[in-house]
């Protein structure tokens, strides 16, 4: 079996990516299941998907403790603790991210035990969409080449399963192309396939009564909205250019997050430590004071 | 799609087992994680692919009286629910059931608040487990959809005349996408012809009066043990529609499912998804030397009290493992098992609790691991343990961790 997880951030597509690759799997003639997990949705949180491929049916369910295949949809995934891109990854684990940097550049900000591989699949996209979109097609394209698929088959896994969420036929034949070029970015890769491990009976213990402090869900501590910065979320940024601004306040109004703020003047205020990158102000904003800026590098928002 | 089938999760199969039964009236309330279901349902009425009215409830309360009121008219019904929905349809529940009509109501499981989560574990469902409905809980996305064929089969066969649910884990199922074969529709209608019920239908110069008060006990008393006898009558009945569906499909349910049952010693009881994985550790534990087995509750209303003893007589140790809590008793099933067991001359030595599972916590292959050695002693011991929570030192220091978070330490 070949386990494979995907880390990503709500509304990047990893979800969909988990299809695909399950999709083309089964066409080639594998069994498969996929599943998502990300709880209370919210844009911008890291989620999980996974894809289970095997030539027997799979007796296996829910979350993937110990990939043979991790998927990240962008570098910051690998600095944040709450995404847990490491659980379960061991030397002989095959960790593709999503990332302008080198392997020994993302080792340095952070170490992954696994076998590290990148390429830049957001640069993908900007080139082929001219603007930030999700990353669904490229992730499944990856995952499908590292793991050995046709690109016949994950071709018509992307017809399927774009048709279906009912993107439009330029849209689905840009995502083929983009399909193409990550089967030329990377090379099916030996994967490990874990079998199961000699059983290690669990050590359980008994719970014992606590008092209701402890032992009802509630929160005496004061909101850490403060402490919990959401700003590494962000793979793209609003900026503001002063000179187009007219003070108009719809970036205030849609901001989900309250991170933009009017300061006394009529300009707004973008709070970066909370802003995790939405571009909803960006879409909403009426005089194009707003452009999005890749987190490394400038692309203006096209229209 | 080809023989091998298509990739669907557990809520599409249920819209088509519900498109496959070719439903009349679909009145609905979203919830997560069922919401897809209704969904589904609603995109295929606009379009004509489905010949159904669909409604928009104001709330689960309002959903299960539409229901009920129109299977009462005669018509095919299918609802679907989760959690805290079907809780707020409860009162309805009971009262539907007791009119006697039959429909098929979904419910995809989900842990029930307080505290707030959206996994699985089946506290709804078996709240539900007296109020008439019966009950069918499946493992796999395929078998949702065939179970909603079987149930409208046994619900409206004159024998029972009772609503159904139809349970799947959220999550687990719900979003879970694996190989399902979508039957044939000519096939299908051959299974399940369509509903002509003589004895329901309202006709404005024939009036009738269903769910009326009986304000004496003698005729409350009968009635009542009316549901009992017809929900007895439904083992016979989904034994039948298990040999045609077997017959016309391929593909066999019984009351209950076991696995590895032959030579085994010591026998686990699961119910719904977790069951896959509890296979999955029978069959690395048998590698290892255990004869162990399991049996997965499959029908739990009515109780299939033969299947079960049957299956687990003569054996050392059964445990059931109960994804459920009653605070203050224990696991649900477990009671039930040892119930129907308790009369047996031929019971097994050992008899043990188990709960784990909850609010969707996963359950590792370590932990099946810790139950099959406890479950050896207990049959060596000759006394049974239990309930034993699935709980580790990993869950406390997590627990350590956020309770401090929460500023409660």
């Amino acid at each position: 079996m070949v386990r494979i997880r995907f880390h990503g951030r709500g509304g990047q597509g990893a979800k969909t990516a988990a299809r695909l690759v399950a999709t083309a799997a089964f066409l080639e003639g594998w069994m498969a299941q996929d599943s998502p997990l990300y709880g209370a949705e919210r844009r911008g949180a890291p989620m999980t998907a996974f894809a289970r491929l095997d030539r027997a049916p799979i007796r296996e369910r829910g979350m993937i403790a110990r990939p043979d295949l991790v998927v990240v949809a962008d570098d910051s995934l690998l600095a944040d603790p709450a995404a847990h891109v490491g659980d379960g990854v061991e030397a002989d684990t095959v960790v593709f991210v999503n990332s302008e940097q080198a392997v020994t550049q993302l080792l340095e900000r952070a170490p992954c035990p696994g076998r590290l591989l990148t390429g830049d699949l957001t640069g993908l996209v900007l080139a082929q969409l001219g603007k930030a979109g999700a990353l669904s097609g490229p992730l499944g394209a990856v995952a499908a080449r590292l793991v050995g698929l046709s690109e016949t088959n994950l071709r018509t896994a992307l017809v399927m399963e774009l048709g279906e969420l009912g993107l439009p036929v330029p849209v689905i034949e840009q995502n083929l192309s983009m399909a193409h070029a990550c089967f030329e970015l990377v090379q099916p890769v030996p994967l490990r396939q874990n079998g199961d491990r000699p059983g290690q009976p669990a050590s359980l213990r008994t719970p014992t009564y606590e008092p209701p402090t402890s032992g009802t869900a509630r929160i005496s501590a004061l909101a850490n909205v403060t402490v919990r910065k959401t700003g590494g979320w962000r793979t793209f940024r609003p900026v503001l250019d002063p000179e187009k601004c007219i003070g108009c306040w719809m970036c205030y109004l849609h901001c989900p997050d309250g991170a933009v703020r009017m300061t006394g003047a009529t300009h707004p205020l973008i709070d970066y430590d909370h802003c995790k990158g939405c571009l909803l102000c960006v879409e909403e904003c009426p005089t194009l004071a707003l452009i999005s800026e890749r987190e490394a590098g400038l692309v203006r928002r096209s229209s | 799609m080809t023989m091998s089938g298509e990739l669907l999760t557990g809520n599409l199969a249920a819209a088509w087992g519900a498109r496959l039964a070719e439903v009349d009236y679909v009145p609905a309330f979203p919830i997560t994680p069922q919401t897809e279901i209704v969904e589904t349902l609603a995109g295929w009425c606009e379009r004509g692919d489905l010949a159904a009215r669909f409604v928009t409830m104001d709330s689960e309360h309002s959903m299960m009286t539409a229901a009920g009121a129109a299977a009462a008219a005669g018509a095919r019904v299918f609802t679907a629910t989760s959690s805290q929905g079907l809780l707020y349809a409860f009162e309805v529940l009971y009262t539907v059931a007791g009119w006697r009509v039959p429909l098929v109501l979904v419910n995809v499981s989900r842990a029930l608040a307080a505290p707030i989560t959206l996994e699985s574990d089946h506290n709804d469902v078996l709240a539900a487990r007296d109020s008439g409905f019966l009950q069918i809980h499946a493992e796999t996305c395929q078998e949702v959809l065939d179970s909603i064929l079987i149930a409208y089969r046994i619900a409206e066969d004159q024998r029972v005349c009772l609503p159904a649910i139809v349970n799947m884990d959220g999550f687990y199922l719900s979003f879970t996408r694996e190989p399902v074969s979508r039957p044939e529709p000519d096939r299908v209608r051959a299974f399940l012809p369509p509903y002509r019920p003589s004895h329901l239908g309202f006709k404005a110069s024939r009036p009738q009066a269903l769910g009326v008060a009986v304000l004496n006990s003698v005729g409350y008393s009968h009635f009542r043990y009316q549901m009992h006898l017809a929900a007895m009558n439904a083992l016979a009945v989904h034994q039948e529609a298990a040999d045609d569906f077997a017959r016309l499909f391929g593909r066999r349910y019984d009351l209950v499912d076991g696995y590895r049952l032959e030579d085994a010693e010591d026998v686990l009881v699961m119910s719904n998804a977790f069951a896959t994985k509890g296979k999955a550790a029978v069959a690395a534990a048998r590698a290892r030397g255990r004869r162990v087995g399991l049996l997965r509750l499959r029908v739990i209303r009515p109780w299939p009290s033969a299947a079960i003893t049957q299956a687990l007589k003569g054996r050392r140790t059964v445990a059931v493992l109960d994804q459920n809590l009653a605070p203050g008793l224990g696991g649900i099933l477990y009671q039930e098992v040892a119930a129907t067991l308790g009369g047996e001359p031929d019971r097994p030595r050992a008899l043990c609790s188990f709960v784990g599972g909850l609010g969707g916590r996963n359950i590792a292959e370590g932990e099946f691991e810790a139950i099959f050695a406890r479950m050896a002693e207990a049959g060596e011991r000759g006394r049974g343990v239990g309930p034993i929570l699935l709980y580790t030192e990993e869950d406390r220091r997590q627990m350590d961790q956020w309770v401090t978070i929460a500023g409660n330490r």
